[in-house]
C-alpha cells in the first residue's frame, strides 16, 4: 500500500496582476511504505508547494491526495506526519530539549512522558549533553539535528523533508544523510524528501522524482537500486547523478 | 567545529573570546567608584545651594535627612506608602492583563486592528491630568480614581507596543506550530507570547514608570490618603523639608524595584539571548 499517493494534483497562485500562476500541474507521485522518494527539481518547480500539500498545509486546486489510504480531508492522523524545513526554525528562547518537547505539546503528551521521549530521542540523534544549550550556542550541524529530533519525537510515520540540509557544510551535510538512513532503519517510517542536489537524492532515495518548472511537472521517475550506504563519492553515484542530471 | 559532540560532556565552544574574569571586576569597582563621586558631588552642590536660600525654597541636606528620619519613625509614613503602593499596583497590574490581551487580540486579527486604532490614538492623547478629573468625577474620594489614572496612562502603552511585537513574529514558528496542528491558542502562547515578551518588559518598565508619576497627581486630586496627599499636605504648610523627604523616598523605592525585582527577572527572563546581544 502507498503511505502517500498524490493523484493528479494541480495547484494555481494568485498574481498580484490578477493573473495566475500555474504551479504544480497533474502531479502523480506514489510513496510506497517505508520508502525513501525524492524529489529534485530546480528552484521554481513547484516541490516545497507539493509537499505543503501533502502535509495538508496548502489545498490543491485539483486532485487529491491520500495518506495511508485516506483522503487527505478526512485524514486526523496528523501527529504521525512531520515536517522538517530548510531552516532549522528552533525557537531562541528554548534551550534543546524544549525545542524537541515542542512537537509533544500540541499533542497534550503529559510531562514525565515528554521528559523521556524528549530524552531518548536527543540520544537517538547523539544530542545527550546538550539538552540545555540554547540554539545561539549550537554549531549549524548540532541545530540540524535538534531540528531532526524534533520532527521525529511524535514518532511520525511520515517525514517530509524540504531541503533540510543545504545550508549544512559538505562534511555535514553526509553525517546527516547517514544519521538520516540509520534513524529511518530504526523507526521505519516513510520519507519524502525534496531537494534541488540531485547527489543528495541518489544517496538517499529508493525512488526520485524529476519535477520540470512553469508549471512543475514529473519528468521523469527513477528508481534507485543501488545498495545502502551509499558513497556520495562512488562511480556508481555519479553515473546515477548523470543519469538524472540530463532530465532537469 | 564538527557536528558530533566528541564527548556528551564537552563544554560549548562557539569560538568566541571568553571575557577574563578579573577585568570585570574591575570595571565594576571603577564603575562604583564613578557613582559615589557623583553622589558626593550633587550633595555638595546642594549643601553650598542651600546656604544662600531660606529652608522652606531650599532646605539643606541634613534638615532633609532629619525630616526624613522623623517621617519614617511617624505611625501613618507605611500606611501612605502601602497604599500608594498598591494602588499603583492593582492599576499596573491590570493595564497588563488588558494591554496584553487585547495587543494580542488586535495584532491577530487585522480587521480589529484598523477597526480600533484610532480609539487607540484617542486614549493616548488624553493629558493624564485628563483621566484624573475625569476619575474624580466617577469614583470620587476612592482607591479606584488613582487606580484608574494609573490603567489609563499604563493600558495604551503596553498595548500599543504589544500590537507592534506581534507584527515581529516569525511567520515561520507560526507555519512550524501549524504542522504540527498547534491550536490558535497554542500559537498565541508558545509562539507570539515568547516573541514579545522583551518589548513587553522594556514598555511595562516605561509604563510603571509614568503609571507610578501620575499615580501622585492622581492622589492631590482625588484620594484622602497615600504620598500624593502628603505631598500636598506639606506643600500647602511650606514644609519644604517633608517634600524631599518624600521626594527621596519615592526615588530610593523605584531604585530598589529596579535593583532587586525587574533587573534580577530580566536576567532569568532573557537568558537564552544574553551572549547572542553581547556578540
Amino acid at each position: 500500500m502507498s503511505v502517500v499517493k498524490v493523484q493528479s494534483v494541480s495547484k494555481w497562485f494568485p498574481r498580484r496582476d490578477g493573473e495566475s500562476l500555474h504551479v504544480l500541474q497533474n502531479i502523480d507521485l506514489d510513496v510506497p511504505e517505508k520508502a525513501i522518494v525524492a524529489i529534485v527539481g530546480a528552484s521554481g518547480c513547484g516541490k516545497s508547494t507539493l509537499l505543503n500539500i501533502i502535509a495538508g498545509l496548502v489545498k490543491p486546486d485539483r486532485g487529491c491526495v491520500f495518506l495511508n489510504g485516506v483522503k487527505a480531508s478526512d485524514f486526523e492522523d496528523w501527529r504521525s506526519l512531520t515536517y522538517m524545513f530548510q531552516e532549522d526554525r528552533l525557537l531562541p528562547w528554548r534551550t534543546a530539549a524544549q525545542n524537541v518537547a515542542f512537537g509533544l505539546e500540541a499533542a497534550g503528551v503529559a510531562r514525565p512522558e515528554r521528559r523521556e521521549r524528549v530524552a531518548e530521542t536527543l540520544a537517538l540523534v547523539g544530542l545527550s549533553g546538550f539538552a540545555d544549550a540554547y540554539p545561539h550556542e549550537l554549531s549549524g550541524g548540532m541545530r540540524s539535528r535538534v531540528a531532526l529530533a524534533r520532527s521525529l519525537v511524535t514518532r511520525p510515520s511520515i517525514l517530509l523533508m524540504d531541503e533540510p540540509f543545504s545550508k549544512l557544510d559538505p562534511s555535514i551535510r553526509t553525517q546527516m544523510h547517514d544519521e538520516v538512513l540509520r534513524i529511518k532503519e530504526l523507526m521505519g517510517m516513510t520519507i519524502v524528501f525534496v531537494t534541488h542536489d540531485v547527489e543528495e537524492a541518489v544517496v538517499l532515495a529508493d525512488k526520485v522524482v524529476v519535477l520540470n518548472p512553469r508549471p512543475g511537472r514529473v519528468r521523469e521517475t527513477q528508481e534507485i537500486r543501488l545498495p545502502y550506504p551509499r558513497d556520495p563519492l562512488s562511480p556508481d553515484v555519479a553515473e546515477q547523478a548523470r543519469l538524472l542530471r540530463r532530465s532537469l | 567545529m564538527s557536528a558530533v559532540p566528541s564527548s556528551p560532556a564537552a563544554p560549548v565552544d562557539d569560538g568566541r573570546p571568553k571575557p577574563v574574569p578579573g577585568a570585570a571586576r574591575d570595571r565594576r569597582l571603577k564603575l562604583a567608584a564613578l557613582r559615589l563621586a557623583l553622589l558626593v558631588a550633587l550633595l555638595a552642590i546642594w549643601q553650598v545651594a542651600s546656604l544662600g536660600a531660606p529652608p522652606f525654597v531650599l532646605p539643606s541636606p541634613m534638615r532633609v535627612w532629619e525630616a526624613w528620619t522623623a517621617l519614617v519613625a511617624s505611625p501613618t509614613f507605611w500606611k501612605d506608602l502601602g497604599v500608594t503602593f498598591e494602588r499603583i499596583v492593582t492599576g499596573f497590574a491590570l493595564a497588563a492583563v488588558f494591554g496584553v490581551a487585547i495587543g494580542l487580540i488586535l495584532g491577530a486579527s487585522k480587521t480589529l486592528g484598523e477597526f480600533f486604532e484610532p480609539v487607540l490614538t484617542l486614549i493616548t492623547t488624553v493629558s493624564s491630568a485628563i483621566w484624573a478629573i475625569f476619575a474624580l468625577i466617577w469614583f470620587g474620594l476612592s482607591n479606584w480614581t488613582t487606580i484608574f489614572v494609573v490603567f489609563m496612562t499604563a493600558m495604551p502603552l503596553i498595548l500599543t507596543t504589544v500590537w507592534q511585537g506581534t507584527r515581529t513574529v516569525n511567520a515561520d514558528f507560526v507555519e512550524l506550530a501549524r504542522t504540527f496542528r498547534m491550536s490558535q491558542a497554542q500559537v498565541l502562547a508558545k509562539i507570539y507570547l515568547p516573541t514579545i515578551l522583551p518589548l513587553f518588559f522594556s514598555s511595562a518598565r516605561l509604563a510603571f514608570g509614568f503609571g507610578a508619576r501620575v499615580s501622585l497627581v492622581a492622589e492631590t486630586l482625588g484620594a484622602s490618603s497615600g504620598v500624593g496627599v502628603r505631598l500636598k499636605q506639606a506643600a500647602d504648610l511650606l514644609q519644604t523639608d517633608q517634600v524631599f523627604a518624600w521626594t527621596l523616598t519615592l526615588v530610593a523605592l523605584m531604585l530598589a524595584l529596579e535593583a532587586l525585582v525587574l533587573k534580577p527577572l530580566e536576567a532569568r527572563l532573557f537568558r537564552w539571548k544574553k551572549q547572542a546581544e553581547a556578540s
